[in-house]
Order: structure tokens, then sequence, then C-alpha cells
């Protein structure tokens, strides 16, 4: 392999939440708050794909929001695309394509025009904004859609549009939480050949999944965080070792001495 | 440009949805039809009146505007004139309908002679009688001329009504129409995770929130004068007073009331739009807009039937401008209190401004669990 370029560096993130009265109960647990991620350092490369890959509640839903500048860390800072995520969150902000579930699109307004209100909102100038709609929308099939209120397209059709709008202003990242979670079948496999695709076109990402197959299927690149901590880190064969699964439930028992 | 792209998407939403817009602009029309139907069967038959009028001088005129009266099913009862100051006292009162003064060797065709008519235009019955007696005057009229002189009087029930509810219904009617707009587009938007989508991106968070009070204001403002004027327009009907009441005002108190109500329609819309971003959903922010809402009703409802505030009143907003208004009606220009009053909501406005950018940037509030 040619040399490595870093595009994301974390190095000792970490992230306490108070809990909330009602949390606790939810939870069962007398504990006032919780380390969600705790000294977390990992780095990604350019034109790469990365998985961190972990069990609900290991902290990476939390990890992707520090390093989308969503949420500050407690300590620790990181990098992306060269900005630091405590300092310069807007340079940060602009260089990244963040995607979870939760980030929805207005079902009022219609592909053309959120491609262009996001366009704006990243400051992306009106012709660059303008040829870029029309080499993205074309490549993806969107162009029939472009007219039609947001609401009414199919999930799948949904699914393109978000991705495409995610990355309207053409960011060197793309940060990516559980990508596939709740779609089906067929939506997901929007998702993960829109992710291949990305690649292609040089784009570095970073995601986040519990599911082996997802992270088989995608990455080059894995870390397993379990508890908020880095497990293991390496390529996806030095990781998997021949079966990813396997791998995985033998490093989860190392770290907590218990089996599933 | 990035705060341009936010409030012309807001502008967006409203105007390209009919439903919107009419919802907006309903409860104005729907009022106005409804008081003017509810005025128009309460009005029907006309009121009898039995004028009491006092009379100076002598002259045939009288009984022809007896005759005039009696005609329109009225009934005139014409009382020497005494005293005055005290006739005058009593018109303005609402006691005696008029005064009809004639001058000594009153002529109908004298160039020398006058009639004067002292009235309270704002009294139904004041307005009516001299309505009445001017076109009789008109018609014998040859030479003599007519002074009329309307009293201004704040006695007056039409008058009393509109001081005191109308600040009332006007917050009411803002309020409701602010309400409606920004609990969906705000509180709306973070529910539905639309608003963090915008959070993702590189727009400060102080130009989210102005681009979200901003335009809210300038809808809310449609709504607010939708409704306003389907009050003020209706009331006369409703009162069965004449229209010629609302001529009553002097210029300049409507435009302190246009700059009152301008100035708290923000006030408002980034009052509900602080409660929305700090709100987890639609329903409890719209709980605690309908607290706040039955506050500041109670509170512009109160101080309708409160004689005298102190001037401390124009430091608590929205309840500053509902009291300036009260006077502006009353007929009074209180030209400082009511600027004041802009000034200080437009201060407090700029505070929930800032507020709601705190609020937008903090992990707590916008991405807490
Ligand atoms: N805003 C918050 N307030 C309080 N606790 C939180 C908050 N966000 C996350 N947590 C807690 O921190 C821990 C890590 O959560 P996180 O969402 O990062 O995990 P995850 O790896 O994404 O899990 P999942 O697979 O369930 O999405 C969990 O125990 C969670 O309950
Ligand atoms: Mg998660």
């Amino acid at each position: 392999m040619s040399e490595l370029e870093e595009i994301v560096r974390a190095e000792g993130l970490k992230k306490t939440f108070t809990l909330s009265r009602k949390q606790q109960k939810i939870e069962k647990t007398g504990e006032k708050s919780r380390i969600a991620v705790n000294g977390l350092s990992f780095s990604a490369y350019r034109g790469e794909i990365y998985g961190l890959l972990g069990p609900n509640g290991a902290g990476k839903t939390t990890t992707l929001r520090m390093l989308s500048t969503l949420i500050r860390p407690d300590a620790g800072d990181a990098t992306v695309n060269g900005f630091s995520v405590v300092k310069q969150p807007e340079k940060v902000r602009d260089s990244i394509g963040f995607m979870t579930s939760e980030l929805k699109l207005e079902g009022f307004f219609t592909p053309d025009y959120l491609f262009d209100f996001f366009g704006a909102m990243h400051g992306v100038g009106k012709d660059a904004l303008a040829q870029r709609k029309r080499e993205l929308f074309s490549r993806f099939g969107i162009d029939r859609f472009a007219q039609v209120q947001v609401k009414n397209l199919s999930t799948g059709m949904l699914q393109k549009v978000s991705l495409v709008i995610s990355i309207v202003h053409d960011p060197a990242v793309v940060i990516f939480d559980e990508p596939t979670n709740g779609l089906d079948v067929l939506t997901a496999k929007v998702v993960t050949d829109f992710l291949l695709e990305l690649k292609e076109m040089g784009k570095s990402i970073l995601l986040s999944t519990h599911i082996f197959s997802l992270v088989e299927k995608l990455c080059d690149r894995v870390g397993v965080i379990i508890d908020g901590k880095m497990a293991r880190e390496g390529t996806l064969a030095e990781v998997a070792n021949g079966d990813l699964e396997k791998s995985f439930f033998e490093i989860y028992h190392e770290i907590k001495g218990e089996f599933v | 440009m990035k705060l341009f792209a936010l409030i012309k998407k807001e502008f967006h939403r409203f105007f390209h949805d009919r439903r919107l817009i009419i919802t907006m602009l309903l409860p104005g029309i729907v009022i106005f039809l409804l008081y003017t139907v509810i005025g128009e069967a309460i009005h029907t038959e006309p009121p009898k009146y039995d004028y009491k009028v006092y009379v100076e001088g002598e002259s045939s005129v009288t009984s022809m505007i007896q005759s005039a009266v009696e005609a329109s099913g009225n009934t005139v009862e014409w009382i020497p004139l005494g005293d005055m100051e005290a006739a005058r006292k009593e018109v303005e009162e609402g006691e005696a309908t008029a005064i009809l003064s004639f001058t000594e060797d009153f002529d109908l065709f004298g160039e020398n002679s006058a009639v004067s008519v002292v009235y309270d235009p704002m009294d139904e019955a004041g307005s009516g009688f001299y309505s009445l007696s001017l076109a009789v005057l008109q018609q014998v009229g040859m030479k003599f001329s007519i002074h009329s002189e309307p009293l201004a009087s704040d006695e007056s029930i039409g008058r009393e009504v509109m001081q005191q509810i109308l600040p009332f219904i006007i917050v009411c009617f803002v309020f409701s129409a602010c309400m409606s707009v920004t609990l969906e587009s705000v509180a709306g938007e973070k529910e539905r995770g639309t608003l963090a989508t915008i959070l993702v991106t590189s727009a400060k968070r102080s130009h989210i929130a102005l681009g979200k009070i901003v335009p809210l204001a300038c809808i809310s403002m449609l709504g607010a004068l939708s409704s306003f004027l389907g009050v003020v327009l209706s009331m006369p009907k409703l009162m069965g007073l004449s229209v010629g009441m609302l001529g009553g005002y002097r210029f300049g108190a409507y435009v302190l009331i246009f700059l009152l109500i301008l100035s708290f329609v923000p006030l408002i819309v980034s009052l509900i739009s602080t409660i929305s971003t700090a709100a987890r959903s639609v329903k409890e922010a719209s709980a605690y807009t309908s607290v706040l809402m039955i506050f500041v009703m109670i509170f512009s409802l109160v101080t309708a039937f409160v004689p005298a505030i102190g001037n401390w009143v124009v430091a608590i907003p929205i309840l500053n401008a509902v009291v300036s208004m009260q006077g502006l009606l009353a007929g009074a220009l209180p030209v400082w209190q009511s600027l004041v009053s802009v000034g200080m909501n437009l201060v407090y406005t700029a505070g929930l401004m800032f507020l709601m950018t705190r609020m937008l940037s903090s992990e707590k509030v916008m991405f807490g669990k």
C-alpha cells in the first residue's frame, strides 16, 4: 500500500454524561453519570472506509457526534481534515458530511430546493452548486424526482436524496452513524452502494455499526469499541483474523471477562 | 448569505402552503363575519331613543326637528337651557343628548343667525340626533350658519369598550397567531429532526435563531393584522356604533398602536421560539406556551381595570404595550410611554434571541436524552 494520509485523528476523546433521574429509572441504575467515551484514540486514512464496530451503548454515536462537532469532548481532541473539532468546529463542519437516521429532511420541500438550501448553508457558490447538482442528481438517478416533495418520495429515493444532500458541499470526509439501521434490504443496498461509490470518488468514510457483515463488505479498517474504549484496531484482515464475528467475541471476552 | 437562505426557506415554507396561509388569515375573517352577524342580529331593530336636548333661544326649527325625530320612531324632550357648563357635563356623561343653541332673534333667512349643536359623537343617541338635526337644518337653512361642536368625551361606552377590551383582544390574537406558526416551525422542526440537519452545517447558531424569528415574526404579523382588522371593522357593527367612532382617534395614536404591535409580535415569537427550542416535543412546547398565554391574558385583562399603573409598567414586556394601548385608546397620547415600551420590547427580543442562540449551541438542549 502507498503511504497513508491521516484524515481523521482522534486523541484521547472522552465524554461523560450526567444521567437524568428519568434515565436512571429507565436503565435501572443508581449512578449519576456515565462515561460514554473513555479516552478513545484512533486514526482513519484518506480514501479508506473506517468502521467503528461495537455493541449497543459502546459509545459509537457519542464518538461520531464529537467528531462532527455536535457535542464537545470533555477531554482530548480530534482533527478532521486537519481541523480541530474543539477549536475549529465550523471548519470541521464544512469538511464533513454527517449522516444519521436522526437527521431528517423537511417533507414539504423538493430535493431540488433542499439541495440548494443546504448548499447555501455550507457556503457553496451558485455556479459550483448548480454543476454539482446536475452531476449528483444524474449519477444517483434523482433527476426525475427533483421536483417531487420529499414526503412523497419512496423510502429508497428519500435515502438517496438524504445521502446526496449530505455531500452537497463536496466534503473530504463522510461520517455515517449506523448506515443501514432500520432499513429494508433494498434501501440498505442503496446506502452501501452509495458508500462504495463515494469511496470510488476518493472520499474518506467513517462509519459506525454493530453489523459484522457490513464491516466485512465495506471497511478497509476497523476499530472495535467496547465500553467507550478502543479494544482493537487495524485493517479488516488484521482484526478479523479470518472470522470477524469469532474474533469480536474473543475480544469482548478478553475485555469484559464474560461470555455473551 | 446563509442567514438570507434561512429566512427565505421559512417564507417559502409558508407562502407555498395554502393550508398555512388560510389558517393564518382565517381567524380574522371568521371574527369579522361572526361579529358582524351577531351585531346585525342584535341591532336589526333600530333602538328607540328618548332624546333629551337642551335648547337656548327660540326657533320654529325645533318643531321641524321634533317631527323628523318622531318620524324616525324616537321622541325628544326639549329643556330650556339653564347652566351651560352643567349641561355640557351632562352631554359628556351621556345624561343629555345634545345642546341646541340659537342666536338671539334667530331667523331662517338671517345672515347673522347661527345655530350650534353640542353633542358627543361617541354616544349613539348623540350622534343619531346630530345627524338628524343636521339634515333638517341643512334642508331649511338658507343663510344662517351651523356650528357643530362634537365633545371629546372619554366616558362614552364605545370608547370604554375599545379602550379596555381591545388591547386584550389584540394581545390574544397576536399570541395565537404567533403560537400557531412558531410552535410548528421551531418545536416541530426540532421534534422531526430537521433542525438537527441544519445544525450539522456550518451555519452560525445566531443566524439559525434569527432565520426563524425574523420570518416567523413577519408571518405572525400578517395573522395578527388579519385578526386585528377583523375586530376593528366588526366592532362598530357589534356595538351598534357608527364606524365614524374609529375616526375619533388621532392619526398619531394609530401609528403608536401599530408600533406597539410591531414591537411585541417579535417578542412573543422569540419567546415561543425559545420555549420551543428548550422543549423536547411540540406537545411539551405547546403546554408551556399555553400556560404563558393564560398569564399574558390575565395580566392584560387585569390592567384594564386597574385605574392607574405606575410608570414601572414600561419595564414589563407585553404588559407595557397593553397599558400603552389602553392609554392611546382612551384618547391620551402617551408618546414616551409607548416609545419606551417599544424599545423595551425590542431589548427583550434581542435578549431572547441571544438565549435561543445559546440553546441551539447547547448539546444538552439539542442532543440530550
Ligand atoms: N445525551 C446523553 N445523555 C445521557 N446519556 C447518554 C447520552 N448519549 C448517550 N448516552 C449514554 O452513553 C452511552 C453510549 O451511548 P452511544 O449512543 O454513544 O452508544 P452507541 O454505541 O451508539 O450505541 P447504540 O448501538 O445503541 O447506538 C450509553 O450508555 C448511553 O445511554
Ligand atoms: Mg448509536
